[in-house]
């Protein structure tokens, strides 16, 4: 079963589309959404959470048509991070606490204070005092302990601080050890869900431009760095974008099944893979 | 919909305590728009969680939670209701312990008509919030003082004419505004919910 399906979704704003967005997360794996600021992220995620209704397409998360009103049981099952924890300011933790375990039918308080402790949250301190890195850690505490089945996180890690967001990677892989969890993320710290995801998807200017098994994907590109006129040896279709790399030279992503045997090309992390992929689609 | 309901009382616990005092002087003050004051203003409350709401965003992380968009609408009236019912209750209270220790009477038609004229505030302003939010709203915020002291000072009028022996006049305005407080709120609520569905986009 998938998690989320999300197909040939369109949704437009005006200046601003999604345009054909078709996403499948199989379940018990974790998708890693990348894009720039602005390129569909969380919008995707609104859709897919049946917060914004497309104007074709049709969405399922969890089997369950996210318009139908089965979805809103289906919600117990999804924990949800937004870019911002938005708690209204007066509340403290002990409060959210009470607020959620009126909210969801399977909460743990216990879990819950344990959340508090692990991420060293204060209880009766108001949200308005709290800094961003304490926010993201009381709104992932809140995700995790009503036993989902599917994170749907956006900008999650954001604001953390490098300890803890080593501590909170660590709990969302943890959590993908049962099988039927699953994980969608969104980030712009691409070591991050290079460490974790099995699948990139790539969201630019409203268009998926794809969503690959991430080992795939690491294995369909490399880098070649060389002299210019080397560079330019290749097939063009076999160069998806160049970058100039100082000393004359030449930084370039590769498709390696298109460059010729012998060429020595290095591993591509996926954050190079996605910065030439965003300056390869602005060259077009 | 408990959730919501004990999410507003705690957003708005601090402004409890100061409402809470002011239910208590305006109640000792012996004068029918002064009592009618204390209950007509609760209906301001759920507008006052709603501001909160709108500063944080809740409404982003509430269409995340397995809320239905009625719970939301719905949660706030009811939250209404209950604030309207405490201070009426606690009005109410606190002008019968005075009664036993001073020679003022305790008004129970001012009470009465007090609450339905809350009710009618609440239903009329909070379709007015949910279609328009509580930053473009602001103007509505002007409606809502007109109505709270223009209705409290009709309730007085009307509790001191009744009081004078004219609880016949009395008997017929409060089955209008019973009649006007449903009405109004049977109206306000699906429309709310339209308004709110409208926002969310």
């Amino acid at each position: 079963m998938n998690a989320i399906e999300l197909s040939h979704i369109n949704k437009f704003f005006g200046d601003f589309a999604i345009r054909d967005l078709n996403l499948t997360v199989p379940s018990g794996t974790i998708c890693g959404l990348v894009g720039e600021n602005g390129a569909g992220k969380s919008t995707t995620i609104r859709l897919l959470m049946g917060a914004l209704r497309p104007d074709s397409g049709t969405a399922s998360v969890l089997g369950a048509d996210v318009f139908s009103p089965e979805f809103r049981e289906m919600k117990e099952d999804i924990g949800v991070v937004l870019d911002e924890a938005y708690f209204p300011e007066s509340l403290n933790a002990v409060q959210v606490g009470k607020i959620m375990a009126a909210t969801y039918r399977r909460w743990d308080q216990e879990l819950y204070d344990g959340y508090l402790k692990r991420f060293d949250l204060p209880a009766s301190k108001q949200f308005k005092d709290f800094s961003r890195g304490m926010r993201m850690k009381l709104a992932i505490a809140v995700a995790l302990s009503h036993q989902p089945k599917l994170l749907v996180l956006d900008e999650a890690t954001a604001g953390l601080d490098p300890i803890v967001r080593d501590e909170v990677l660590d709990i969302f892989n943890e959590f993908t050890r049962e099988e039927d969890h699953s994980i969608l993320i969104s980030s712009h710290i691409l070591s991050d869900l290079e460490k974790l995801c099995d699948y990139i998807a790539f969201i630019h200017k409203g268009d998926l431009l794809f969503c690959e098994e991430k080992d795939r994907l690491l294995e369909e590109y490399g880098i070649l760095t060389d002299s210019s006129e080397q560079v330019d040896c290749l097939r063009p279709e076999a160069i998806v974008a160049r970058e100039a790399s100082g000393y004359g030279g030449v930084r370039a992503l590769i498709k390696r099944d298109l460059a010729p045997a012998g060429f020595q090309l290095e591993k591509a992390s996926v954050e190079d893979i996605v910065l030439f992929l965003v300056k390869g689609a602005k060259n077009r | 919909m408990k959730a919501l309901i004990l999410k507003d009382t705690y957003v708005i616990w601090r402004q409890m305590k100061y409402f809470l005092v002011m239910i208590l002087i305006f109640s000792a003050l012996p004068n029918g728009f002064n009592n009618a004051f204390a209950v007509v203003y609760a209906s301001m409350l759920p507008y006052t969680a709603l501001a909160y709401d709108e500063r944080s965003k809740w409404d982003q992380m509430a269409a995340m939670m397995p809320y239905s968009t009625r719970d939301v609408v719905l949660g706030k009236y009811v939250f209404g209701w209950l604030c309207i019912g405490a201070a009426a209750v606690l009005s109410g209270l606190f002008q019968a312990v005075l009664s036993l220790v001073t020679d003022r009477e305790v008004l129970p038609g001012t009470l009465v008509l007090s609450v339905l004229g809350a009710l009618c505030i609440l239903a009329i302003t909070l379709s007015v919030m949910f279609r328009f939010g509580v930053e473009k709203g602001r103007l509505a915020m002007f409606l809502i003082i007109f109505l709270v002291c223009g209705t409290a000072g009709a309730i007085a009028s009307i509790t001191v004419s009744g009081d004078g022996g004219a609880f016949a006049f009395q008997g017929p305005i409060l089955v209008v505004m019973s009649i006007a407080a449903l009405v109004l709120t049977a109206v306000s609520v699906p429309l709310s919910i339209r308004f709110y569905t409208k926002r969310q986009g």
